[in-house]
């Protein structure tokens, strides 16, 4: 039986081509602009997780603090907020000294003013502003400690370019499927209104609703994995286009390009119910 | 099997059918004759359930129009076989296709079973090797039979006759009617509705008048304590409801 419901379905999409074939080009420009946005957040999603690794808490510590002390605060920071890893005063120097490469220039300093301190490679869940801040004003109250520093402002500006890129994706997807359940429920309503004549005689040869708008149902569900399909195609054909331009960037995982076709799918689903609901109740006297 | 109680049905001002009653058992043959506008069609709307009465009780079976819901009208509809005057085959498919569309919402037959009742439908209707024709390369005659091969394929209880013959030559019409009373002595109760008087005593069956919504001639059987003005919650006798009350 259940051929039979997506034979039903695909004669329907044949007999009404012209209405199949613009609601899947509505679809597909609404889908890949929201692909493209998807795209965008991914990467820079990837981007922001790159530099998010590299975000980490600098200790400094006071001079006259001994190996005991030291050891016993690496032990209590490792406890409580990540990986400590220790940069003694020489190790300090020669960092910056590779930095600087010019001898004149490290020469006029005179001797080795940096202090030893400790790189504090922070766990996942701190690595936001408002934790790093705590965690920096925590640490600062341990005795051995004469300074900490994180980069609040460009922690701070990072999670607040991650937050406008969760909240764009959020805007643009819920327009766009609004976009879609509007573009699929008026479709499926007109051709059914258009298949009129064949659901008023199932249904007075005695057809249950459901076996009546399954057809229509598969339909819905299959113009909006065609418009998915095409839409991720000239995200894909957009992305390859971008990266010749720019170098590197990466395309949608394929859980993300699932995940994409599915909800697209369960739009299709929804929308179909929607207007069957209502069309059927008219329809099928 | 099938009672009318007091049963009226308006459009707006005018009256369909003003407070008829009557009745047939199963097995039986009954027409209604009358002309255009005379209610005929309502009587068949109102069997089926693609309307409810304005007052009154229509009881077909176990189903009685004042409860009844969408899931039980097509359960209903099912128990029913309908041939219309305009055949209402669907133009985009076959014979075989029109009639297995029939078994497939019985929604009890597995796959294997379509072909063989479909066969036998198109065998009883003189239209075998016709099963891969599209209607529009079938004559009047040929139509109608396909579509009581649609309406007799799941043997149904009754079979509605909507102006069968209307729409065909005298030749064609005499066949369909010999299909038609064959159908009813081999065991199914037929209703039809005609404006044509030699259509409605060539079956041979209980002919009643309709004229402007009521019954002025035939005999409407009806059984004696159903016979009241109508409060909705009548039984007739002999007939359990939907919800065995």
């Amino acid at each position: 039986m259940h051929v039979f419901f997506f034979r039903e379905a695909w004669r329907s999409f044949m007999h009404h081509r012209g209405l199949a074939y613009t609601a899947i080009l509505a679809l597909t420009a609404a889908l890949a602009l929201s692909g493209l946005f998807v795209l965008l957040a991914h990467n820079a999603r990837v981007g922001l997780q790159l530099v998010g690794d590299r975000r980490e808490m600098v200790v400094y510590l006071n001079d006259g603090v001994s190996t005991a002390q030291r050891e016993e605060l690496m032990r209590r920071l490792g406890e409580l907020y990540g990986s400590v890893a220790y940069v003694s005063k020489d190790e300090a120097w020669k960092e910056f000294s590779d930095q600087i490469g010019d001898p004149g220039l490290l020469e006029s300093v005179g001797g080795n003013p940096l202090p030893s301190s400790l790189r504090v490679k922070l766990r996942p869940e701190l690595l936001n502003y408002e934790e790093m801040e705590k965690a920096s004003q925590q640490v600062s109250q341990f005795p051995e400690v004469e300074d900490v520093r994180y980069g609040g402002d460009w922690v701070r500006r990072l999670d607040e370019i991650k937050n406008g890129l969760i909240r764009g994706a959020i805007a643009v997807g819920s327009v766009v499927a609004l976009a879609v359940v509007f573009v699929l429920y008026n479709t499926i309503r007109l051709t059914v209104l258009a298949r009129r004549p064949q659901v008023e005689i199932m249904s007075r040869l005695g057809a249950s609703d459901r076996f009546i708008a399954t057809p229509f149902v598969i339909e819905a569900m299959l113009e909006a994995l065609i418009s998915g399909a095409l839409a991720l195609t000239l995200v894909f054909v957009f992305h390859q286009a971008l990266a010749a331009q720019i170098g590197y960037i990466s395309f949608l995982p394929w859980t993300w390009a699932a995940l994409f076709l599915g909800a697209v799918v369960m739009l299709g689903w929804l929308a179909a119910m929607l207007a069957l609901t209502r069309v059927l109740r008219s329809v099928g006297a | 099997m099938i009672t009318f109680e007091h049963v009226s049905r308006r459009h707006g001002e005018r009256v369909a059918l003003d407070s008829i009653s009557w009745h047939m058992d199963e097995g039986e043959c009954v027409v209604f004759l009358g002309h255009s506008g005379a209610g005929k069609t309502s009587i068949l709307k109102l069997i089926t359930h693609e309307v409810r009465p304005t007052s009154g009780l229509v009881t077909v079976g176990t189903f009685r129009s004042s409860r009844i819901s969408r899931s039980q009208r097509a359960l209903l509809r099912r128990t029913i076989g309908i041939v219309y005057e305009d055949f209402r085959l669907l133009s985009d498919r076959t014979v075989f296709e029109n009639i297995a569309l029939a078994v497939r919402i019985m929604g009890k037959y597995s796959v294997e079973d379509v072909v063989p009742l479909v066969s036998r439908a198109l065998h009883e209707v003189g239209l075998d090797g016709k099963q891969n024709a599209f209607p529009s390369e079938l004559s009047g005659g040929e139509k109608q039979r396909a579509a009581i091969a649609r309406a007799i394929v799941n043997r149904p209880a009754v079979l509605l006759a909507d102006e069968p013959t209307g729409a065909l030559e005298k030749k064609s019409a005499d066949d369909i009617l010999a299909l038609l009373s064959r159908i009813h002595r081999e065991g199914a109760a037929l209703l039809l509705v005609t404006t044509n008087p030699a259509v409605a005593h060539a079956l041979g069956g209980r002919v009643m008048t309709l004229e402007e919504g009521r019954i002025i001639a035939g005999d409407p059987r009806m059984p004696r304590t159903a016979a009241r003005p109508e409060t909705g919650r009548s039984t007739p006798p002999g007939l359990t409801t939907a919800n065995g009350a």
